[in-house]
């Protein structure tokens, strides 16, 4: 019995040694309090923080590919991932990425747990309230497909003038129509047919009640190759918008140097080569 | 054949958040169990205005959920003391769990019959190490049964601290599962791991009970 007991308080004994161990680092690293402070008030200087510390802490999803995901070995790949690399080059720092839940992203952001963020980010109005982004290192693209079987040839959006055509229901795609085909009489409005699913007018277009479908063009490529469709014209002409790197409010010194060389890498052709590594549109 | 392949390649993926969900299991468990033993003592034996501080600590910790205050630790705390994704996830289910464990000790302690008290202080023992010595080692052995409960609890509750980006083996199944879109196989391996602790965990808590059981 007094053996029992002992083994039973050795145990005790043994859980509250590794608990203070447990319990150690949350209390050893008060020093840095000034620091996890400073990214949340005073972000100016942010570039300068960066330089310092030699390294670029980058936030991303990588459950999104082929923007971002983790290969078989644990590293993570896509076209976001090249780019941030790239980015990181010629800013002169390491770059270390940080794979969390898109949700938690701008709130990792905002609280200074992380530098930038890329994971496939549009800088859309709610976003752009809680924290800045980067001019677009990718714009949206949108695609006109037609039935396998098409002749149709287009060069530019205006040709399918006169065609019917189909799109999603409060889609910039449709607006685009109806501003640029409908409102300029180039094409009647009983030739326009809106969907609820750009998958349903994809069905219609392989039907033959449609001769064009205008919608994305990431999805657009994926429900072609699926449906033998074909894709007559890819454009960012119809499209709005583009895929930006989030980074802390107020940090206007590091905004500075992440446009000029996002658009630098827009300018020497890197992204360009990116996309097509990575068989985006 | 291929398939084999497929299952041996997902499998070595997500067995990489194993250690991982171990050590986050291992010290929210280790935490839980002291503030778990403390704080049942203060509650059971402890001043009336201790006992109303172990009980509001309860019942608030109790009634907000895990992801709460695991959000709390990283995003709102870590803004004084520096906690990495691992450690604020882990610390925060060790306080939440400490709170269900704290309950469980307290019933384990008035279990114990008020005579072991009364006998110990008899011979001359002082409250303290009455408890240490007489109560405490009863109530432990009592409590195994419902700490077992509470250990597989915690250790399924491991997958949130994903949300704070630790990168165990439920996020690593969806990992996978976004790369190669097959979610059935990664989750399918993913519940596989799960099995297997919860089964050890349970298989070495019985043991610990058959060794420790008191001949009454």
């Amino acid at each position: 019995m007094q053996k029992q007991t002992l083994i039973m308080l050795a145990f005790i004994a043994a859980s509250l040694v590794m608990s203070a161990c447990g319990g150690a680092p949350a209390a050893q690293p008060t020093q840095p309090t000034a620091q996890p402070t400073q990214p949340a008030a005073q972000t100016d200087g942010k570039l300068a923080q960066i330089r310092a510390a030699g390294k670029l802490i980058v936030g991303t999803s990588a459950d999104y590919p082929p923007y971002e995901s983790i290969d078989e070995n644990g590293n993570f790949v896509g076209f976001d991932m090249d780019l941030i690399r790239a980015v990181g080059e010629k800013l002169g720092v390491e770059v270390e990425i940080r794979d969390m839940p898109f949700d938690s992203l701008i709130a990792s952001l905002q609280e200074g747990k992380i530098d930038a963020v890329i994971a496939a980010m549009q800088a859309t109005a709610e976003r752009e309230e809680k924290v800045d982004f980067t001019i677009p290192y990718r714009m949206t693209k949108d695609a006109f497909i037609g039935a396998g079987n098409t002749t149709i040839t287009l060069n530019k959006p205006e040709d399918a003038a006169g065609l019917t055509i189909g799109a999603q229901t409060g889609t910039v795609q449709e607006g685009w129509i109806q501003k640029n085909l409908v409102a300029t009489g180039l094409t009647p409005a009983d030739k326009v047919f809106s969907y609820e699913r750009a998958d349903q007018a994809a069905l219609d277009l392989a039907s033959g009640r449609l001769q064009l479908v205008l919608m994305d063009a990431e999805p657009a490529l994926e429900l072609a190759k699926q449906n033998g469709l074909k894709v007559l014209l890819i454009t960012e002409a119809t499209a709005e918008g583009g895929k930006s790197i989030a980074i802390p409010e107020g940090a206007s010194d590091l905004k500075a140097e992440l446009d000029r060389i996002i658009q630098q890498l827009i300018d020497d052709g890197t992204v360009m080569q990116l996309q097509d590594k990575h068989g985006l549109p | 054949m291929e398939f084999v392949q497929d299952l041996l390649t997902t499998f070595n993926f997500i067995v990489q958040g194993l250690w991982v969900t171990i050590s986050v299991t291992a010290v929210a468990l280790t935490t839980g169990v002291v503030i778990g033993i403390v704080l049942a003592i203060a509650r059971v034996y402890g001043h009336p205005s201790l006992q109303v501080a172990v009980t509001v600590y309860s019942v608030i910790i109790r009634a907000v959920p895990v992801i709460v205050i695991i959000f709390i630790l990283f995003f709102v705390i870590s803004r004084y003391v520096n906690l990495s994704p691992f450690w604020a996830g882990a610390l925060a289910l060790g306080f939440a769990s400490g709170a269900y464990q704290t309950e469980i000790f307290r019933g384990a302690l008035q279990a114990v019959q008020p005579g072991q008290m009364i006998a110990a202080r008899a011979i001359g023992m002082s409250r303290l190490q009455a408890i240490q010595s007489v109560v405490l080692p009863q109530a432990l052995r009592l409590a195994l049964p419902a700490w077992g409960n509470e250990a597989t609890l915690v250790l399924k509750d491991s997958t949130l601290v994903f949300a704070v980006g630790v990168p165990e083996i439920l996020r690593r199944a969806q990992q996978v599962s976004a790369r190669t879109f097959e979610p059935f196989l990664a989750f399918g391996v993913a519940l596989l791991l799960y099995l297997a602790l919860t089964l050890i965990t349970t298989q070495a808590l019985r043991w610990l009970e058959r060794r420790y059981r008191l001949q009454m």
